[in-house]
């Protein structure tokens, strides 16, 4: 029999509470319940922001402050942290897999048409038979193995699990990302705290079904086993063993080139700003990098380069031209411009505490200066290219790994040497509780308008993707399907037997001339295609969204081109749902 | 060689022709769709890693400075092994794929039985072990 005071004292009621398990579970379990409550078929302005239930947003903050309480929390198992991160990527990226029943992002759309023709030719084309699209085939890495992919899971087509991928991706990247914090710290508050305001911060989109998603993964993987094994000074000993890390490092570098065209010269940049450091001196991940992509660009790519060459060597040093996101992409009406600043504000955030973490944490500044460095090598590349007005969004993209650790630097109490320890043991101040708190949740939060702000443009319902479908399949080969702009699903299905043109994509005066006098306009246009081809002439939601939301045409003016279609005896209509309409140039129209 | 290292030897093929024989499975089937994923995630990443672990293993790793954990830089090799695992794994799938695509012979399950008979050959190989540093006169220390 014991005595009673040998057991351990009672502990009061909320105890049970403060353990990381339950705010996991009721967060993941609100997130379900909003998952079910959650009506998106007719999305705002705001997009999937005002449409998400209440308790989504409940879902979020719970888990923020139970992740912070569990990193704050000395004796908790170093598992939790992980599984507050996972959860947070499952609130993050499968929110839209989970609602929306089709993938979104027309771009998305895009890549699964690149897949499709791998699969339709069985071999790779140049610009002479498939146009512009041939570029995909210079870098057809990702898309050979997805097309693999979709003939071993026995699927129609990449449409029925693209959606998924972007979870897929936040997984992978969570493994560089780890490795790289821990090459320079054993405090798990700030590896998990960076974590997190990297998963918060990644709001570009970069992660939807993509070459670069996989490219940015890998490249993160590069940098993480450079910096882990290439960081000491090149003995002779030490060289011949790394012959094995310069072999695998070559099969990922490979990968990444083979795969996109912009992530290689990212890498490239990164690699070049470590060998400047005395500590990474080691030439040869930069070398092998460097070879493996001339030789790429110099065979396979050398059709698409020598094509863009002029473009690419005008665009170098205008930084203002490279920066500018272009005509078509100026955010119009309250949601738009709202959730633009959102973004915007982001970003800027995450750079100004990194900045200040930089500035208050020396002794983090001098063990971690390669990441500071491989956060500021994207920088020079604004100056280098526009590419297709993205480069600010993607150099943003590849300085983030780097600013969310120092970002989450700022956000903890200094780290100091370890004889400055041994002297001195200062506590926490209580500002460390709270106010990172506070930062961590307006993160968080702001998260999701940054990246569902615009799904209004981005999905598209079942019935657009019905109508689109009507149409590709009952053009002959040879036809030409017209429309506003290329927002809409299936927009490039078949692009290697049937055209496109975009009216929006053309020159202003040509498109005040169409809204002008539409229907002669679009006839003319389209009258051109010679037989069997069909000119058809498609409007859906996505296309209007887009273009409103973008400030190119406003509805009325996209309504009127299209009212006059409709009346116009040049036309027939040949499809038509509450998605959206599509017309077929009449023989005698041409 | 212990049951340990048979099975971390044996697990890589063995899902390579798993995943062979899944494709009898019905189109679009769960079971079949986790037999891929898994093997191609996982499987010639794991295979290539086995070979070349203890070659790997003689490059010390940079860590941080702080020294207080002493299982901290255990499991930062073992995140990195996964990681490589993976991204290997992923790697090869894109290089396969490629070629086949390239030379004008592509077929999914080319792409499958290529992995799988890479995967198998990399079971029978030796684990690769770099040779000792050798001094000023070339002996073994």
């Amino acid at each position: 029999m014991s005595d009673l005071s040998d057991l351990p004292p009672g502990r009061p009621w909320w105890h049970a509470a403060s353990h990381p398990a339950p705010a996991l579970l009721v967060a993941l379990a609100l997130w379900g319940w909003a998952m079910t409550h959650t009506d998106v078929s007719d999305l705002d302005d705001f997009g999937l922001v005002t449409a998400l239930h209440p308790t989504f947003w409940a879902g979020l903050a719970l888990l923020t402050v139970g992740f912070w309480a569990t990193l704050r929390g000395p004796r908790r198992h170093p598992a939790w942290a992980p599984a507050y991160v996972v959860g947070l990527l499952v609130m993050e990226r499968a929110t839209q897999a989970v609602l929306y029943p089709t993938p979104l992002y027309a771009w998305a759309w895009k890549h699964d048409a690149v897949v499709d023709h791998l699969l339709t030719a069985g071999r790779l084309e140049n610009a002479d038979a498939i146009g512009d699209m041939a570029v995909y085939d210079q870098w057809p890495g990702f898309f050979a193995a997805q097309a693999a992919l979709v003939r071993l899971l026995g699927v129609d087509s990449a449409a029925q699990f693209m959606a998924w991928w972007p979870l897929v991706c936040g997984l992978m990247l969570l493994l560089p990302l780890l490795l790289l914090y821990r090459t320079f710290t054993e405090d798990r508050r700030l590896i998990w705290t960076g974590v997190w305001i990297f998963c918060v911060a990644n709001w570009v989109g970069q992660d939807y079904f993509s070459p670069q998603s996989v490219a940015f993964a890998l490249h993160l993987g590069v940098l993480a086993v450079v910096l882990r094994r290439y960081g000491r000074p090149g003995q002779s000993a030490v060289r011949q063993r790394q012959a094995v890390w310069t072999v695998l490092l070559t099969v990922l570098v490979v990968a990444v080139v083979i795969s996109h065209q912009l992530t290689p010269g990212m890498l490239i940049v990164s690699l070049a700003a470590l060998f400047l450091t005395r500590r990474y001196r080691d030439k040869v991940p930069l070398v092998t990098t460097v070879v493996i992509f001339l030789a790429w660009c110099l065979t396979a790519a050398l059709p698409f380069l020598s094509a863009a060459l002029p473009d690419m060597i005008r665009s170098i040093g205008d930084i203002g031209g490279n920066v500018s996101t272009g005509y078509g992409a100026t955010p119009t009406g309250t949601g738009a411009v709202t959730t633009s600043w959102v973004a915007r504000l982001l970003s800027a955030s995450v750079l100004l505490l990194a900045v200040v973490g930089v500035l208050r944490q020396p002794v983090l500044r001098h063990r971690a200066m390669p990441l500071l460095l491989i956060a500021a090598a994207p920088l020079p590349m604004l100056g280098a290219s526009s590419y297709g007005s993205e480069m600010i969004f993607r150099v943003l993209m590849f300085m983030l790994p780097g600013a969310a650790f120092f970002a989450a630097a700022a956000l903890l109490p200094q780290v100091r040497t370890l004889t400055a320890m041994e002297r001195t043991s200062r506590t926490e101040p209580r500002l460390y509780g709270w106010l990172p708190l506070l930062a961590l949740l307006a993160g968080t939060l702001a998260f999701v308008p940054s990246y569902s702000g615009k799904d209004r443009i981005s999905y598209f319902p079942p019935a657009e993707v019905d109508l689109v479908r009507q149409v590709v399949d009952q053009a002959p080969d040879a036809s030409l399907v017209v429309a506003a702009d290329r927002n809409y699903p299936l927009a490039f299905a078949d692009y290697w037997r049937v055209d496109h043109y975009w009216f929006l994509d053309d020159d202003r005066e040509h498109v005040d001339a169409i809204v002008h006098d539409p229907a002669a306009t679009l006839a003319r246009d389209m009258s051109a295609v010679e037989s069997p081809g069909r000119a058809y002439l498609l409007f859906s939601r996505g296309q209007f969204a887009d273009s409103e939301m973008n400030g190119l045409l406003t509805k009325g003016q996209l309504d009127r081109i299209r009212q006059s279609v409709d009346a116009s005896p040049l036309f027939e209509r040949v499809a038509g749902n509450d998605a959206g309409v599509a017309y077929v140039l009449k023989e005698t129209g041409r | 060689m212990t049951p340990q290292e048979l099975v971390v030897r044996a697990l890589p093929p063995f899902g390579g022709w798993l995943a062979l024989s899944a494709l009898a499975l019905p189109d679009g089937s769960v079971l079949r769709g986790a037999a891929m994923v898994a093997f191609l995630a996982a499987g010639p990443g794991a295979a290539m890693l086995r070979i070349c672990g203890p070659a790997l293993a003689m490059v010390p790793a940079a860590g941080p400075v702080e020294r207080r954990d002493p299982a901290f830089e255990r499991h930062s090799d073992q995140l990195e092994r996964l990681m490589l695992t993976v991204f290997v794994s992923v790697a090869l799938v894109l290089l396969a794929g490629t070629v086949f695509i390239a030379t004008h012979a592509f077929s999914a399950q080319r792409v499958l039985l290529t992995l799988t008979l890479l995967t198998t050959a990399a079971a029978f190989c030796p684990r690769l072990r770099a040779s000792p540093p050798r001094t000023a006169k070339g002996t073994a220390t």
